[in-house]
């Protein structure tokens, strides 16, 4: 059933075909608020794919046994679980940026993209495809977070993983740091160029016209 | 047999079976990696605390902080150093425990603390003779969005800025998060108490700073904060005591 072909598609497909932000628009929240730096973009990518590979996985082993009445309820039981696990072995190995992305992590809890897959796809598959589902899904999310981080930390403070790449003005450089990608809103424009790429490399993507 | 799932006995067998496995993995998670968690909380308070002293970037924070530092603590209303354990502050924590805080009256409550301790821990910076060089106390106060936490350092005078570092804050990234920018701190040292913010006239006064272009309230936010902390609720009895001598 699950034969390699299926896989690779399960596992790449929302990398650019089927990208959560992009062509779903789901988890635009996080995208907007953790990408400041291209570490903290990085680090909150792994903590979502981890969360909604894994979820995945334990909501599909269980999924002939989980009562449809309550199904919401068990997701997110588990989920919430996963989240609290990460958010810990993040304070505890990784305490800096752990409290950079403070609240955010607590909230991969909400992160429409977990709790869709786990409701659209895991429910319904077994669980080694629904774990690569997970994983494939959190890279769509994090090709689009580490594309931001990298034009934002870039553009907006002259830096990559905090290592000064185009030298700024006050030490004594020639960069000039453009002050509104440091602010959130600016990922709206970010996204919305990177969806306007994508749609212009794949034109399956545009929505028909009304 | 998804049937049979539907029924009340197996709707809570699930759900309480779930329950216990979750919580059982979540309580796994939590007590065994708090010793790192709070390793990594109390390293990072001792590199800020070695930051505002001057010593940045070094390899073996713990190792350093117990060579240059040395922690007090102080009677708030006495300003005499009291034998309390300096470990035992959280500085989030301490102010709610009643035994160990005031209420503050409103009008005396500029820095939006609502509590404050009547003990604080103050730190002592040695050079490398021993010597001290500065005094380095815990602040924090409200800015735009919520408290603000640092740590301001004193020359042993009593009243000269050696250094101001903010570690912990919400204010807005590149606005009011420009007061951990180490060119706005640096216009910080060397001056005086008592420090007036204003905006751009600062100049070469000793007791005014420029404010954040952009940030008002979060500049006038630093500036309560530094009026009240300097102040007579606070370390108002341990500086006088401080200018009179007591650390030389």
């Amino acid at each position: 059933m699950a034969n390699s072909k299926e896989m690779k598609q399960v596992l790449f497909g929302p990398v650019f075909a089927n990208n959560p932000i992009a062509l779903q628009v789901l988890g635009i929240c996080s995208a907007l608020a953790v990408t400041s730096s291209l570490k903290n973009a990085l680090i909150m990518s792994i903590a979502l794919t981890v969360v909604t590979a894994f979820s995945s996985l334990f909501i599909s082993m269980i999924r002939n046994h989980i009562p449809s009445s309550v199904r919401i309820i068990v997701q997110m039981t588990i989920i919430a679980s996963l989240v609290i696990v990460v958010d810990q072995v993040l304070q505890a190995f990784v305490y800096a940026t752990a409290k950079e992305l403070t609240v955010f992590v607590g909230l991969i809890i909400t992160n429409c993209i977990v709790m869709g897959r786990a409701e659209a796809y895991a429910m319904k598959s077994p669980p080694l495809m629904s774990f690569l589902d997970g994983i494939g899904n959190g890279l769509g999310y994090s090709v689009v977070l580490i594309a931001i981080g990298f034009v934002r930390e870039l553009f907006g403070a002259g830096a990559l993983f905090g290592v000064e790449i185009l030298p700024l003005i006050s030490n004594g450089g020639w960069y000039q740091p453009m002050g509104l990608l440091v602010m959130p809103f600016s990922s709206f424009f970010l996204v919305g160029i990177f969806i306007w790429v994508l749609r212009t490399w794949k034109k399956d993507q545009v929505e028909a016209k009304a | 047999m998804s049937s049979n799932n539907e029924s009340i006995g197996k709707t809570l067998g699930v759900v309480v079976g779930l329950c216990l496995v979750c919580a059982v993995v979540v309580s796994f998670a939590a007590v065994q990696l708090r010793p790192l968690q709070q390793a990594n909380k109390i390293e990072d308070v001792q590199r800020n605390i070695l930051a505002a002293a001057g010593v940045e970037n070094v390899e073996n924070v713990s190792e350093t902080y117990n060579q240059v530092i040395d922690a007090r603590v102080v009677d708030m209303n006495t300003g005499e150093f009291v034998d309390t354990d300096p470990n035992s502050f959280d500085f989030t924590m301490t102010k709610f425990d009643a035994e160990r805080s005031v209420a503050l009256p409103k009008e005396e409550d500029i820095a939006g603390v609502q509590r404050m301790t009547t003990e604080s821990p103050v730190y002592l910076a040695k050079n490398s003779n021993g010597k001290y060089e500065s005094v380095i106390l815990p602040i924090q106060g409200y800015g735009l969005w919520g408290i603000m936490y640092g740590f301001v350092a004193l020359d042993l005078d009593g009243e000269t800025i050696q250094a101001i570092k903010f570690y912990q804050h919400t204010e807005t990234a590149g606005l009011g998060g420009e007061i951990q920018n180490p060119k706005w701190t640096a216009t910080w040292e060397g001056k005086k108490l008592p420090i007036d913010v204003v905006k751009g006239t600062a100049g070469n006064d000793v007791h005014k700073v420029d404010g954040l272009s952009g940030a008002t309230l979060t500049s006038n936010g630093v500036e309560n904060t530094f009026k009240f902390w300097t102040g007579d609720d606070a370390f108002g009895p341990f500086l006088a005591k401080v200018r009179e001598g007591a650390l030389n």
